[in-house]
């Protein structure tokens, strides 16, 4: 042996089963570290590549706030624009494929197709369209068509062939030669590959209008974009619109994917804690088993700063390897992982990525994590006196016992790394509340519930005695094993604890996902089922017209419906002002709003008006006959609004003054906020909506059945497709399930390392104890009674985790769910028959790391016992 | 003089109760004298031997090795003393399980951060462990030796160094008569031979009849001291004797 630090090597090899599942416990973690950061990355740059699908080479693209588009007039002041090189407006519009329309039968629609009515010259400037056959569209070309390889295939057409569209009323169906086919399935993420380009003027006259959906812009050679985007606020003052950079666009569509995100990493970060345990009681009885060696070599001259090295020279090397092999098991479970969620809205993710970076990040972390936790043995160590050479006993106190506080540490280290890869928050500071799933993406709840589970380990020596006396109560059949295994259990109370923690830990996390779970799927029902005049939608992929009430009296009058309500949604721009530097300031952010008929929701019974929120019949009355609003109250009551105010918005020219007639728990969701409620004469009159989105249905009570096929026929006639809300929360909760079941399998993996831990501990008591077995046997007890005497003391573990952990788990989930509930009365709805199977996967877990420190217990010679040192 | 203690009190606080190890203990060694320590059991002998060996540091009274004061040294001197001028060999446990007999015996180059395996390190571990007769067991591991050959080991590793001072509690208190006779005569030698200064703790008579001169410990104090003189044969007689004489 050249160096001391050898020992560090030989001591590990010399235990290579607690080395090797030391290890194995780190990986683990690292592994759904590494897994959650990969996945983390693909997802990132999904949604780069849609941004940049999206947007191109645009510098710069002004939106259409209303439904109507951008006027011609605001294309002519954006084209005057000098510094803009290349100005690319567009109009997008949904439709249907004429020929699918006739060919399906009548009760279900057929896919709808996406329109890009393009500027010929400009667009491919900004755009690459990359052709699999054909050509460009010409400056020349009328009556022409683009379309996507994807559709090509779905509807069998080629180039030359022609593609008929259905249009407005007036126009009709119009048909138009394919000059091209476009590789793939196009840069529109929403058109899912049913894309067709037409010449811009082409498009406004399929649709009737004259408007453009958005304008890209390149700027001018030389011209920072920062001026471009100041020319264009000092220039257009003819509407209202939406000016976003890739950047923009690239932030809210994050936006979808960072709940997901910060959740992973809660769980990971949980798993790393948990592996972390596992590695300060490993080491902590190393250090305790090999403290009569230390004192030698204390003895013998070796300074403390070397007897510590050795120990974190051991967790440094357990570290590095277990981070490494880790990251190899991380990029297979971010493979998985990415094929199980597969998409978040538009956005589809592929191969997890794997970067230097996150590598990096997973590798450092690992070893971080395990030196922060081997840093109290190693001190411990080092505190070993040269004495303890001398003493005649092993006593199993040499080291002390493992002070649990300095998991605060680990805690710190973990808390300081998850907030490094935190993802970051996106940049919209517009004052609606977002619609979350559960847990945010702030960082202090996540932390709030980390924090809870280290505060309930550092309680449980307090906890243990009288917990492991009632886990003793099933197994008092056997009661000399029962009560030898529980004195046991009661001999090293850490040791215990860091055991047992481990188990708590991730039992914890699995109980509380899964009440989380729970409680937001609930929520989503309870949402839908409060601001929805109706159990049966009926949505158009284009505004349906209600300035003549036809449909909707047609459908009202099939037999068995009670009610049909007109639903339209639609952006706003919202005028609120905030102080700064003592000056007041303006700003306009995109609110989603609905317009709704408001005497349908005050016959139906639907919205909640809070305390303070106004009447609710006069509120309704209000909305309808114009000049009104009704707030959801999350939105209230972050800019401070009351009924009776006013609120502005900033439409055309001038701003548009709206009187608040009421507050209401929630209503309607949209994209990403509430909306706010507007009676339909202000949505034709001040925000240019041109008609619902959908119907809302309430059949007559048990005529659901009797009236749902007429109505669904007349429905699909109209182009309307109907589904059943129950169906549309399905869709929600399948969605979040697959959520909640993956971050539940991770939460799992952490009880997995809490039973490698278990097996450690378990032979270690088993080696300790090897003088006290010989006793035992020498006395008469048999193999057996030993082998059931460490099983019972596996089960007595395992149970008192379970029950901590239930306990602990149900009080993170109550957190989660207060959070999520997002003013929805929070019933507490524990799902029992999960943490039921958590509980026993986590006993089964304690029994079978039992199995093999119990055989070896079991077969150890009496002999051989007695006479070991 | 190389070791010399003035006044050693120890006292050790068990629950709520004080416990006076050592009540006043004065004595004096001179380079390659070979001092025996008697006494009987838990009248304070290995307590002493910590302190003279810098192990523990006493409630009172100093100790002077080498010229250095010693028993009120920090952490990083305490060390620095162990390597330099102390080697201690124990009753029980001795030896590191990991590492084989040259490994153990080269323990304290090892842990000084000198590669024991070349040069004249090697060449003096290799001197040792010929010294206690165990050529050709250099790679054997302590579960492959008997408890006289581990014992032989933990001396070699002591004197490999050539401490100003070896200290040994009780190292043949695990042994058979011969075995433990065989530890004694090298002890005996290595301080005949080449010098080496030897206090030894043991509560035997026929052990500590191999030392110059014999101080017999009880209750925390020095009760005799019994001047036997360099001798070529270790005849315990004549300490039995004055032992009785004593009345212990
Ligand atoms: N660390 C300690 N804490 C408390 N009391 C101690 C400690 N070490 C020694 N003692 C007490 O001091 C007294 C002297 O102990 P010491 O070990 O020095 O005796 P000894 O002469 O070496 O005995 P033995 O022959 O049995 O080894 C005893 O009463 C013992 O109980
Ligand atoms: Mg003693």
């Amino acid at each position: 042996m050249r160096r001391l630090s050898s020992l560090a090597w030989r001591s590990l090899r010399a235990r290579s089963l607690r080395s090797f599942l030391t290890m194995a416990g780190i990986a683990l973690g690292v592994a759904v570290l590494f897994a959650a950061l990969s996945a983390g990355a693909a997802m990132d740059a999904a949604v780069d590549r849609a941004a940049a699908d999206e947007m191109g080479h645009a510098d710069l693209r002004v939106q259409a706030l209303e439904e109507q588009g951008l006027s011609r007039e605001t294309v002519a002041v954006v084209r005057g624009v000098s510094d803009a090189a290349v100005v690319a407006p567009a109009l997008e519009r949904k439709t249907y494929l004429s020929a699918s329309l006739t060919q399906t039968p009548s009760s279900k629609l057929p896919e709808p197709v996406t329109v890009l009515g393009i500027d010929v010259v400009s667009e491919p400037q900004l755009h690459d369209i990359p052709l699999a056959a054909g050509r460009l569209l010409a400056e020349s070309d009328r009556q022409s068509a683009l379309i996507t390889e994807t559709l090509s295939t779905d509807e069998n057409l080629r180039v030359g062939d022609s593609v008929k569209l259905n249009g407005t009323a007036a126009s009709g169906p119009v048909s138009y030669v394919i000059v091209g086919i476009i590789r793939g399935q196009g840069s529109l993420p929403d058109a899912a590959g049913r894309l067709v380009f037409l010449p811009l003027g082409d498009a406004q006259s399929l649709f009737g209008t004259t408007g453009v959906t958005r304008i890209d812009l390149g700027a001018a050679h030389g011209v920072s974009v920062e001026r471009l985007s100041g020319e264009l606020v000092a220039t257009i003052k003819t509407e209202p619109y939406l000016l976003s950079q890739i950047q923009d666009l690239a932030d809210s569509l994050r936006g979808e994917t960072s709940d997901f995100r910060s959740a992973l990493l809660l769980v990971a970060a949980v798993v790393l804690f948990a592996g972390a345990f596992l590695i300060f009681n490993t080491l902590s009885m190393t250090v305790a088993e090999r403290g009569r060696e230390v004192g030698l070599l204390r003895a013998a001259g070796a300074s403390r700063s070397q007897v510590m090295s050795i120990v974190l020279l051991q967790a440094l090397a357990l570290g590095v390897l277990g981070s490494l092999i880790g990251i190899a098991g991380g990029i297979a479970l971010a493979a998985l992982m990415l094929s199980w969620v597969q998409s978040s809205g538009p956005i589809t993710f592929s191969t997890p990525s794997v970067s230097a970076w996150s590598v990096a990040m997973a590798l450092s972390i690992g070893v971080m994590v395990t030196l922060a936790a081997s840093l109290e043995p190693a001190w411990r160590a080092g505190r070993i006196s040269p004495i303890e050479a001398l003493r005649r006993q092993p006593s199993g106190a040499v080291a002390g016992a493992a002070r649990l506080r300095w998991l605060i540490l680990v805690f710190g280290v973990l808390a300081l790394a998850a907030l490094a890869a935190w993802p970051r928050a996106t940049g919209s500071d517009s004052p609606g509340t977002s619609v979350s799933s559960g847990i945010g993406s702030g960082t202090l709840g996540p932390l709030a519930v980390y924090g809870l589970m280290l505060i309930s380990v550092l309680l449980l020596p307090f906890v243990l005695g009288p917990l492991l006396r009632v886990a003793g109560v099933p197994f008092r059949v056997f009661r000399n094993e029962e009560r030898l295994a529980r004195s046991s259990l009661a001999r090293d109370r850490s040791r215990t604890a860091l055991t047992v923690g481990a188990l708590v830990v991730g039992l914890g996390m699995v109980v509380a996902l899964g009440t989380a779970a729970q409680d937001v799927r609930r929520i989503g029902a309870d949402w839908l089922a409060e601001t929805i005049p109706g159990s049966e939608l009926l949505t158009s992929i284009r505004p349906m017209p209600t300035t003549d009430d036809a449909i909707k009296k047609e459908l009202a009058a099939i037999p068995g419906v009670q009610s049909v309500s007109p639903i339209g949604t639609f952006g706003v721009p919202y005028v609120y002002t905030t102080q700064e530097n003592g000056r007041t300031l303006e700003n306009v952010v995109r609110q989603e709003a609905a317009a709704i008929v408001g005497a349908d929701y005050q016959t139906d019974g639907r919205l909640v008006f809070v305390a303070g929120g106004g009447d609710r019949r006069s509120a309704f009355a209000a909305l309808d006959s114009g000049g009104s609003v009704i707030l959801p109250k999350s939105l209230a009551d972050s800019t401070g609004v009351h009924v009776g105010d006013s609120i502005e918005f900033a439409t055309g020219t001038n701003l548009a003054s709206l009187k608040v007639a009421g507050i209401v728990a929630h209503t309607l969701p949209a994209e990403s906020q509430e909306a706010i409620l507007v009676g339909w004469p202000d949505a034709l009159r001040i925000f240019g909506v041109t008609g619902a989105d959908f119907y809302a249905v309430r059949y007559a009570p048990g005529q659901e059945s009797s009236a749902r096929p007429k109505l669904e026929a007349t429905a699909t006639l109209y182009a309307l497709q109907p589904s059943d809300l129950s169906r549309v929360q399905g869709a929600f909760g399948d969605a979040l399930d697959r959520i909640f079941r993956l971050l539940d399998m991770l939460a799992l993996i952490a009880v997995v390392v809490a039973g490698l831990g278990m097996v450690n501990t378990f032979s270690m008591s088993v080696l300790e104890r090897g003088r006290e077995i010989g006793v035992l046997r020498a006395t008469g007890m048999t193999g057996r009674q030993v082998w059931g005497m460490v099983v019972i003391e596996a089960g007595v573990l395992g149970l008192v985790g379970a029950i901590i952990g239930a306990v602990v788990g149900l009080i993170v989930g109550a957190l989660l769910v207060s959070w999520s509930s997002g003013g929805f009365a929070p019933i507490f709805d524990p799902p029992w028959a999960t943490i039921g199977l958590a509980v026993l996967f986590g006993f089964l877990v304690s029994i079978a790391a039992a199995i093999y420190p119990a055989g070896m217990a079991s077969r150890q010679s009496i002999v051989h016992a007695l006479q070991h040192e | 003089m190389i070791l010399e203690a003035r006044n050693l009190t120890k006292r050790f606080r068990l629950g709520n109760r004080d416990v006076d190890a050592l009540r006043g203990v004065s004595l004096q060694v001179s380079r390659g004298e070979f001092v025996a320590i008697m006494g009987p059991s838990g009248s304070g002998k290995s307590t002493l031997l910590q302190l003279l060996g810098g192990l523990d540091t006493p409630t009172s009274g100093e100790v002077v090795l080498d010229g250095e004061v010693i028993s009120h040294l920090g952490d990083r001197a305490a060390t620095r003393l162990r390597r330099e001028k102390t080697g201690f060999v124990f009753q029980f446990f001795n030896l590191i399980p990991l590492l084989d007999v040259y490994e153990n015996v080269a323990l304290p180059y090892t842990i000084a951060g000198v590669d024991p395996r070349h040069g004249e390190t090697a060449v003096r571990i290799r001197e040792v462990i010929e010294q206690v007769d165990l050529k050709g067991r250099e790679h054997h591991r302590p579960d492959q030796l008997s408890a006289g050959e581990q014992q032989r080991v933990a001396l070699a590793r002591a004197l490999v160094a050539k401490p100003a001072i070896l200290l040994a509690d009780e190292p043949t208190g695990n042994l058979d008569y011969s075995t433990g006779g065989e530890i004694l005569d090298e002890l005996w030698r290595s301080c005949d031979g080449m010098g080496q200064t030897i206090v030894l703790v043991t509560h035997d008579a026929r052990a500590a009849a191999h030392a110059d001169r014999v101080l017999v410990v009880g209750d925390g104090k020095i009760r005799d001291e019994i001047e036997l003189g360099r001798r070529q044969d270790p005849d315990p007689s004549p300490l039995i004797a004055r032992l009785t004489q004593l009345g212990l």
